[in-house]
């Protein structure tokens, strides 16, 4: 059975490959709150900042555009950048634009770190919300098994990025929105997918 | 860590189908919460929530001087807080343009209707009690005016008038409230958005109007307004602003009324 | 006016009825903040504290952003109206800033900052009513609402002062008591391993009360800790 941990609290007296540990004097410690799996030294956070992987699925905002390089706000303390060449067909953005696009590097410049994104979506007239980092995983489910619930249930189309943001577009978004804010307020819970199926009918 | 978000196009979209997020009508508040006392040091204090707008008003009374032109009364001060935490947009320092505005217009509407009796502040010659009423935005989600004002005057009607004794303000068990003239200010704003005007507009909202209107009153009379933003708003809007504003500021008034307990 | 100094224990009690060695009542709740990337608000005795946090963010201005990790900035300010006396001045004064810098320096020792590099990460804390060891609740609420962010840290500190009056030492001292103490001490500490991240003292204090004023410190430390833990992990548990 995993056990709630805090940050600080000790997870094993040996090191652990986890991103969500620190190490010291050869233990580890948890760094945020979690749930922690001493038999199988799993660790999943309750709470986390976003930190980028490549080819993460991810949603920003276009928050500056010049001749082709565009950079994108993440809801997270790295920026985005999309670059274009002009012989290119890719979308024109514009800043405000609400786009999709994967994480094809994390790079390390000299005072900051960018992450180079590829495969830009222009999303437009959709609803955008941003939820926690930590929650992602449980709002898109095992195998997309929640994502899919969503989308059956609202009829809207829903995009999830990896780093909080997730845009709704069309069928009905305020469902989808509470919905998705149940998901993040239970997503420890057990029986949270029958939870949101019972939801999701009784509000047709 | 958080990105502004950008719901233009949603919002448009609603509004062309006569909704707003949350289903509400173009002349609907969001959800209102008015708490009392929630600091016993201060002579007064209220939070008001407005969807999640969350201000917290102070009321705290000091020994002063009169103005020059008015020896015989004491003055109301107004300030406002847009505290960095309430926003990422806010930052610390002085305090900018919005925040002043912001204070003037909530104090201008209950200055305008003489809510404060000034002269029952008067103590003796040179000394007169002056009223500061601090706002303080905790959360920021749009309509800081309407929520400021909620806030301001019910910390304000239940404030505690401290006794003046031997050359000091003294604060003990038993104290009356300041006297007040028994009318409550409150006000609406509206926000001006691809041409619709809407009561009470969210922080999506505000970032989109391209004017805004305040229209503070009491039971009988409009005592302040204030007009905001580079767009415009025709006679007529602000004619039919004024008509919500009269309609809507009974359920202010009884919101207030509840919880001063009159 | 009268500038005698009261009496603050008679019979073992205090001021306010408690023992030598009793905290005031603390509440803590997490989460409160809609914007803020976590928050928390603080009762203790008739202290209230408002504290939101934001980050890891851009570092701006861009001239100090720090290229090995990130930096924690932070605003201690006590609201006009927080006190029973009169109307405060606004803004930060020479006191507050102060304060700032050293609970600055309490976060900096447990917030994993080399994960950000570039980045800044912003606590404010607000007092909102005042009655004595404001800087140490402030930093006892700002590692809660940290810490309920996500943003990852070493440990969970939390501070708070002991001080003296004659032959007592008198733990978590209100107003009036700092006031007319011989002696305060806020003290912060990283409970993993008790080290100390926050330490200042105003008065006159033996090798001796020091070192019985930290035991006691620590001892109230456990019970801090667990209103702590309590406050963060209440949203985990399952109902």
């Amino acid at each position: 059975m995993p056990r709630i941990v805090l940050p600080g609290d000790k997870l094993a007296d040996k090191p652990l490959r986890i991103d969500n540990a620190t190490l010291e004097d050869g233990k580890s410690y948890a760094t945020v709150p979690g749930l922690f799996d001493d038999e199988k030294e799993s660790f999943i956070p309750l709470e986390s900042v976003w930190y980028p992987r490549m080819e993460d699925s991810v949603i920003g905002i276009v928050e500056d555009a010049r001749n082709g390089v565009y950079t994108v706000a993440l809801n997270s303390p790295f920026k985005g950048l999309i670059i274009t060449r002009r012989d290119s067909n890719g979308p024109e953005l514009e800043v405000g634009d609400v786009v999709e696009s994967i994480v094809r590097s994390v790079k390390r410049e000299s005072d900051k770190i960018i992450l180079i994104l590829v495969r830009p979506r222009n999303l437009h007239e959709g609803k955008v919300i941003t939820v926690k980092p930590s929650k992602v995983l449980r709002i898109i489910g095992k195998a997309n098994t929640m994502i899919k619930l969503l989308t059956e249930g609202t009829k809207s189309n829903i995009v999830v990025g990896m780093n909080g943001i997730v845009w709704i577009k069309g069928g009905n978004v305020p469902l989808a929105v509470t919905a998705i804010n149940r998901i993040q307020a239970e997503a420890h819970v057990a029986g949270l997918t029958e939870r949101i199926t019972t939801m999701l009918k009784e509000s047709q | 860590m958080q990105v502004k978000v950008n719901n233009r196009e949603y919002i448009s979209g609603l509004l062309g189908k006569g909704t707003r997020e949350t289903t509400r009508g173009f002349s609907d508040y969001r959800k209102i919460g008015l708490t009392l006392g929630a600091l016993p040091q201060a002579e007064g204090s209220a939070m008001a929530d407005m969807g999640d707008t969350k201000v917290l008003a102070g009321v705290k009374l000091g020994v002063g001087t009169p103005l020059q032109d008015k020896p015989g009364e004491g003055t109301l001060i107004t300030s406002t807080e847009l505290l960095p935490m309430a926003s990422p947009r806010y930052e610390t320092g002085p305090p900018s343009p919005d925040a002043i505005e912001f204070a003037r217009v909530v104090d201008r509407g209950i200055r305008a209707a003489n809510i404060i009796d000034t002269k029952a502040l008067f103590i003796e010659e040179d000394k007169v009690w002056n009223v500061f009423v601090d706002i303080y935005v905790l959360n920021y989600d749009g309509n800081l005016f309407d929520a400021g004002t909620l806030a301001a005057m019910s910390a304000i009607l239940t404030a505690k008038q401290p006794r003046f004794e031997d050359g000091a303000a003294i604060r003990d068990n038993g104290l009356s409230r300041i006297k007040t003239n028994g009318k409550i200010v409150t006000s609406c704003t509206f926000g001006k958005l691809d041409g619709h005007v809407l009561l009470d507009p969210d922080g999506n909202e505000e970032d989109m109007m391209s004017s805004r209107v305040t229209i503070a009153n009491d039971e009988g009379a409009i005592r302040a307004m204030q007009k905001g933003l580079r767009g415009a708003f025709s006679v007529e809007e602000v004619e039919k602003a004024i008509d919500v504003t009269f309609e809507r500021s009974k359920e202010l008034r009884s919101i207030v009324k509840k919880v001063i307990g009159e | 006016m009268t500038t005698e100094k009261p009496q603050l224990v008679t019979n073992g009690k205090r001021v306010d009825g408690r023992g030598l060695d009793e905290l005031r009542p603390i509440k803590i709740e997490a989460g409160i903040l809609k914007n803020a990337d976590g928050s928390a608000y603080l009762e203790w005795g008739s202290n209230k504290i408002m504290v939101g946090v934001y980050g890891p963010r851009e570092a701006f201005p861009k001239h100090v952003q720090d290229p090995e990790r990130a930096i924690v900035k932070c605003r201690y300010a006590m609201a006009p109206f927080s006190s029973l006396e009169e109307h405060g001045r606004s803004g930060p004064n020479r006191r507050a800033v102060e304060i700032s810098k050293v609970t600055k320096e309490v976060f900096e020792n447990v917030i994993l900052l080399e994960r950000f590099p570039g980045c800044e990460i912003d606590i404010f804390i607000e007092v909102l009513q005042s009655d004595g060891g404001t800087r140490a609740a402030g930093i006892t609420a700002a590692a809660v609402a940290l810490a309920s962010s996500g943003i990852p840290m070493r440990d969970i500190p939390y501070a708070v002062s002991v001080g003296k009056d004659g032959e007592n030492l008198l733990l978590d001292l209100n107003k009036l008591e700092d006031n007319t103490s011989d002696a305060d001490m806020p003290i912060a500490i990283a409970p993993r391993n008790n080290d100390v991240l926050l330490l200042q003292m105003d008065g006159t204090l033996t090798k001796d009360e020091f070192a019985r004023g930290v035991s006691m410190a620590l001892k109230a430390g456990e019970h801090i800790v667990a209103l702590q833990r309590a406050a963060i992990g209440s949203k985990y548990r399952k109902e």
